[in-house]
């Protein structure tokens, strides 16, 4: 890992005009979030059934009645996917908090004080970005028992390492500018500084790894519930593909719709997220300006 | 050169020790006694001399430092525990699993990788045409993309719909066979697994590649092969696409914990016998023991394959040999 940031910061300079806006990627990214999340929120309006409700016969093909036909219980699969956008994205969006309150701490903190301190924590990140992340995760989930909370809680604790390392390459920068030299004179205490002066600083940047940790949480979270391990009291949309599993949904005309859509939403979550978070991290970091 | 490798070796330990320790303390750790994660929920039936026993056999009576010794002596002699679902000693059944992990998982490193760096290389000569954007869009997609549904979708499509292809497993089960038959009855089941694993390994090769092909085709010597009136096709391969190679080499082995965390999820939808969905079982049986030294083997696989890349790094950049 330390190569390839080696080069990039190795790489030649190109200067271009300061970008503001988000660029057509970022804005399809956005878009696709901005539909999704008022999916979730208006859920009960635009549902046309509760998915806890049993409102047609089991393995229905789909009709006027149930535009993607019925799961096993008979329970509306479109209702299911409109209700499933709440799950999946508040667990991709507290997930993505965990990790990125931790990240931010130790890329400061490791930016900031160098020496001994950073070494320590550098070691850290390298040994989770080394390991294997989902068994280490299943593991963890398997003691710590499937709940809503624990599932964010292990996200959260794994995502951490790669906004942590870009920080770090950001408070580095911001350490050796002259205003915080100033302040150090000053004799501004650390505490201070950080939070005066160096946070500032990396804030926005944090936010667009923020975005990129929640596109990151997503994916994983319907991987986890995928293999049975997510809350099991909620749908989020992956385990809506559990139980198509399950059921074997995938060896009938039923893959059609109760496999596709579950897989395309998640898919475009992720796509949102990741695309405004790209376009974010190339506004707000210039050396990225220009690669992609 | 050799700090590079005694820093990395640092490296290293310190996951193996964070893995091993973590292994040891959970099953402590969690409220009630470590013997229904050691030994199976099965233990409430037991009476109370049997209790004791079994906590006696598993050398759960002693302090903790003692248990660690132990367990880190029975790692080093490659006792993995025993399953209590299967009966029988893990280590017996990983033999048996690993061999189909390595399998997927190494073809589909190669195929993911080859497929990246020659993609990513032509990629970033076109930059900006029609190729380059729709190539970046379809990266995009496949990165976002879980694995496990993209495998259900080639179930449903390949295997059910059209019947190209068998629908679970790693080979007919049944029917022995030996030679080439064997071989192409193990490679037709093994299609649809290592498609699905590779097609979601190559967007992270993919966009690697082109961004160090980027940096490389803005440097001075690249406009000096170009104005010689070099081949096209000598530039890219011969100047250009060698040195972009060399951040390569570092990203493929950090998607290592990638692939092994795909391989999981893909060699469950696939019914794969493999080790990922040894893991799947375990889970769904609660037998915490195999969990754990899942976990483990694949750890030391990533490991073993991250130290083996550090060995063979310097043959391909001279900087790192020559380096004090």
């Amino acid at each position: 890992m330390s190569t390839v940031t080696a080069t990039a910061e190795s790489a030649p300079v190109r200067v271009r005009p300061r970008r503001r806006r988000l660029g057509v990627v970022g804005s399809v990214g956005l878009t696709f979030l901005i539909l999704l999340a008022a999916t979730a929120v208006f859920a009960p309006w635009v549902a046309p059934y509760n998915p806890e409700e049993t409102s047609g016969g089991p393995f229905e093909a789909p009709s006027r009645l149930h535009l993607l036909g019925t799961n096993d219980i008979g329970q509306d699969i479109l209702s299911e996917l409109i209700f499933g956008a709440r799950i999946s994205l508040v667990i991709g969006f507290l997930a993505a908090i965990v990790a990125i309150s931790i990240g931010t701490a130790v890329g400061t903190v490791a930016g900031y004080f160098g020496g001994w301190v950073d070494t320590v924590l550098m070691r850290a990140v390298d040994v989770v970005l080394v390991i294997p992340f989902l068994p280490l995760m299943i593991l963890l989930a398997a003691y710590l028992g499937p709940s809503f909370w624990n599932i964010i809680l292990v996200i959260g604790l794994l995502v951490w390492a790669r906004p942590a390392r870009v920080l770090r390459s950001q408070v580095l920068s911001l350490r050796s500018l002259e205003y915080i030299d100033a302040a150090r004179a000053l004799g501004a205490s650390a505490g201070r500084i950080l939070r005066l002066h160096v946070l500032p600083g990396v804030i926005s940047l944090s936010l667009a790894q923020f975005i990129l940790a929640a596109s990151n949480a997503i994916l994983i979270e319907a991987s986890l519930s995928f293999l049975g391990l997510g809350d099991p009291t909620a749908k989020s949309w992956g385990s809506i593909l559990y139980y198509a599993q399950v059921r074997s949904a995938f060896l009938t005309g039923a893959w059609l719709w109760w496999v596709l859509p579950p897989g395309l939403l998640i898919t475009l979550a992720v796509l949102g997220f990741a695309f405004t978070g790209f376009a974010l991290e190339e506004v707000l970091n210039p050396r990225l300006r220009g690669m992609s | 050169m050799v700090r590079f490798l005694a820093g990395k070796g640092v490296q290293y330990a310190l996951v193996l020790l964070f893995a091993v320790t973590l292994n040891f303390m959970l099953p402590r750790m969690m409220p009630g006694s470590p013997l229904v994660f050691l030994a199976g929920e099965d233990v409430g039936f037991l009476s109370e001399a049997q209790r004791t026993d079994l906590l006696r056999s598993l050398g759960l009576d002693q302090p903790l430092w003692r248990q660690y010794v132990r367990y880190l002596g029975n790692l080093v002699t490659g006792n993995l525990g025993y399953s209590f679902q299967k009966g029988r000693p893990i280590s017996e059944i990983i033999a048996e699993r690993l061999p189909w992990t390595l399998l997927l998982v190494g073809l589909a490193l190669l195929a993911a990788t080859l497929i990246g760096v020659v993609w990513g290389t032509l990629v970033a000569w076109r930059r900006g045409s029609a190729f380059d954007l729709g190539s970046l869009g379809v990266s995009m997609f496949f990165e976002s993309t879980p694995s496990f549904w993209l495998g259900m979708i080639f179930i449903a499509v390949f295997a059910a719909r059209l019947r190209w292809f068998p629908i679970f497993g790693a080979q007919t089960p049944g029917v022995s066979l030996a030679g080439w038959a064997m071989v192409a009855n193990t490679a037709w089941h093994l299609a649809l697994p290592l498609a699905t694993l590779t097609l979601i390994t190559i967007p992270g090769n993919f966009l690697i590649m082109r961004y160090s092909m980027l940096n490389v085709l803005g440097e001075q010597y690249i406009a000096t092969a170009k104005a010689k009136g070099l081949a096209e096709r000598t530039v890219i391969y011969r100047h250009a696409m060698r040195n972009a190679l060399l951040p390569m080499a570092t990203v493929v082995m950090l998607n290592l914990g990638f692939i092994a965390s795909g391989a999981t999820v893909i060699e469950t939808v696939f019914s794969y016998p493999g080790v990922g969905r040894l893991l799947y079982e375990a889970v769904l049986n609660r037998d915490y023991p195999v969990i754990q030294a899942t976990f483990f083997i694949l750890t030391v696989s990533v490991i073993a394959a991250n130290v083996l890349a550090d060995l063979l790094y310097p043959l391909i950049d001279p900087r790192v040999r020559h380096a004090r």
